[in-house]
């Protein structure tokens, strides 16, 4: 309502008003200054506390830097040459990207089949959706907790829920069986991701025009051809944007490792984020750790900038 | 409608999906109220004999909860100012004052907002140690806002774009500066992009990990959830402290949710599609 009024004052006024001025200086140049001021108080926290990180972090990959306040020369590319001879980062690397893979199937998975089910519902709609979205209110870090339990050999959920009905020999080391561990820990991070994804999808479902399901139904269509022929092609655009932010989320994955198996056993579930933690803060090899921040921004910077292309063209 | 006729049938054959992903909550609670004798039986189907409300007490006191909330509170309101000081002026002037250089400055917003927090977190450090600021609340809120300001003027931008230019032309007729009409105009206006930048910054500062985990050392400035991680390593053995524990860390949030969940959703879905 508010708004309406403003933009009636507004219109009213620009109607009578004479044409716009800025003075003798041309807009661009009068208005500089004024721009600057305002965004003077951003460009300072986010000059100091994040752009000199990224140029120090460039410089950072070129030197032997073995910690924090020691003296440091330049080794040229001595640190890129140390990464990929390092097979902990090629399984790093190899395991983030199956981390990332197993993240959109379970998350955007469970959300799209979600919000599918979910966006049918009228009186029961607002119940689903605050009931499933919980999850996600809670810290990775203590989902890391939360689930590190549920995978107790002993006394987790899991398996004494599977003894208690019947399904003993189902039970597993589910965070010390190596091919099992990374897995596990995607799951208690997907639990706590799908939510979002969900919220995203039923927004993207209402977005749909109504009138396209009763052209396809006077068609003749069932549910299942106005699944793949109204619904799906009515996300697209929405399909792509969870699918790049549930691949920025799973490059960003951290606490829930961490915490729960901090990379092991035997490096399993390391990821680049854990092994950065890692040789910067435990083993105090900056250089290389500088090595791989460059490559996980690399990483963030290809997965916007590809879905970015591929939304524009099907916008064309 | 032919959908309503299926409102039933979904809403079944939802219930059993509920109940998988409710699970661990409701494990986590029954378990915290069990002794630690109830605990290692090691049946998540028994109901506690008594329920042991002293867990919580003794949670509570041992992992120190009342400092971690204060922390938690005080990070999360420094970082919520700190994000409007900041964002919504900048995206005021990146929407709607044309400057030369302004494309340019966009797409360093966008830039900034693709570099994962994990990639610059060494020089971060010693920034931070440089001005004195590390194991300090207000490193942490800096460090956090700057991680949190890409996305929040694009978010501002986003919302302020939409408001039509005349608006402004109006009030600069009328002799009003820009801050003015900012602070006057478009803020009162733009209370939803307020409540999403409100939002999406307050939950995201009250659950992150990773700066804690660099920036605040001794356990008195530390938040809640690397208070929790901290207290359910050193008292890993003691099951009914760390469920109890975990239980706090959770329940204000989602309390909290439950009883502002439209506005939250709301708040939560713009801000993430806007953003």
């Amino acid at each position: 309502m508010r708004v309406q009024a403003l933009e009636n004052i507004a219109g009213g006024a620009a109607e009578t008003s004479p044409p716009r001025k800025w003075g003798l200086l041309p807009a661009s140049h009068a208005n500089v200054g004024t721009a600057f001021w305002l965004m003077a108080p951003a460009i300072a926290v986010y000059g100091t506390f994040t752009l000199v990180p990224i140029a120090v972090t460039f410089l950072l990959s070129f030197t032997n830097s073995a910690g924090f306040n020691t003296a440091a020369d330049f080794v040229g590319v001595e640190n890129y040459r140390k990464a990929m001879q390092d097979p902990i980062v090629w399984q790093a690397l190899w395991q983030t990207v199956i981390w990332l893979i197993y993240h959109v199937v379970l998350a955007g998975g469970l959300g799209l089949a979600l919000a599918l089910a979910i966006a049918r519902l009228r009186r029961s709609q607002v119940f689903f959706r605050t009931a499933f979205f919980l999850p996600h209110l809670v810290s990775l870090a203590v989902v890391g907790v939360i689930w590190a339990n549920i995978y107790d050999p002993f006394f987790g959920l899991l398996n004494t829920g599977l003894v208690e009905i019947g399904l003993g020999s189902w039970t597993q080391g589910w965070l010390s069986d190596p091919s099992l561990v990374l897995f596990s820990v995607n799951v208690a991070s997907s639990w706590q991701g799908f939510g979002l994804y969900m919220l995203l999808f039923i927004a993207g479902l209402q977005d749909i025009d109504p009138a396209l399901y009763d052209a396809a139904e006077v068609d003749g269509a069932n549910g299942w051809q106005k699944l793949i022929h109204v619904t799906l092609p009515g996300l697209r655009e929405v399909m792509t944007f969870v699918m790049s932010l549930a691949m920025i989320n799973g490059l960003k994955g951290f606490a829930t490792v961490f915490v729960m198996t901090n990379g092991g056993p035997f490096y399993q579930s390391e990821l680049i984020t854990t092994y950065i933690y890692r040789l910067a803060f435990q083993s105090q090899q900056h250089g290389l750790a500088a090595v791989l921040c460059i490559l996980l921004s690399l990483f963030a910077i290809t997965i916007t900038v590809a879905f970015n292309r591929w939304r524009a063209r099907m916008a064309r | 409608m032919s959908m309503r006729s299926r409102e039933w049938p979904v809403a079944l054959a939802l219930g059993p999906v509920l109940v998988l992903v409710l699970a661990p909550f409701v494990w986590l609670i029954v378990s915290s109220l069990k002794s630690e004798e109830e605990i290692g039986r090691a049946d998540p189907f028994e109901w506690p004999a008594k329920l042991m409300w002293q867990n919580y007490l003794d949670a509570w006191r041992i992992g120190g909860f009342g400092e971690l909330v204060g922390n938690s509170f005080l990070n999360v309101a420094g970082v919520v100012m700190l994000m409007l000081v900041t964002c919504a002026p900048a995206g005021y002037a990146l929407a709607k004052i044309p400057f030369r250089g302004r494309e340019w400055m966009f797409y360093a917003v966008i830039f900034g907002m693709t570099i994962p927090i994990q990639a610059i977190v060494i020089p971060l450090y010693q920034v931070l140690s440089a001005v004195g600021l590390i194991n300090s609340l207000t490193g942490i809120v800096l460090a956090q806002v700057s991680n949190g300001i890409p996305f929040g003027i694009f978010l501002m931008r986003s919302f302020f774009s939409n408001v039509p230019d005349e608006l402004v032309d109006a009030a600069r007729m009328d002799g009003a500066s820009h801050l003015q009409i900012l602070t006057k105009i478009f803020l009162p206006i733009s209370a939803p992009a307020v409540m999403a930048l409100v939002i999406i910054s307050a939950l995201s500062t009250w659950n992150d990990f990773f700066l804690p985990l660099i920036v605040l050392i001794s356990p008195q400035v530390q938040t809640i959830p690397l208070g929790l991680v901290r207290f359910a390593g050193t008292y890993a053995s003691e099951y009914r402290l760390v469920f109890s524990g975990t239980v706090i860390s959770f329940l204000p949030v989602i309390l909290l949710y439950i009883l502002t969940q439209r506005r939250f959703t709301e708040g939560l879905t713009q801000g993430a599609i806007k953003g």
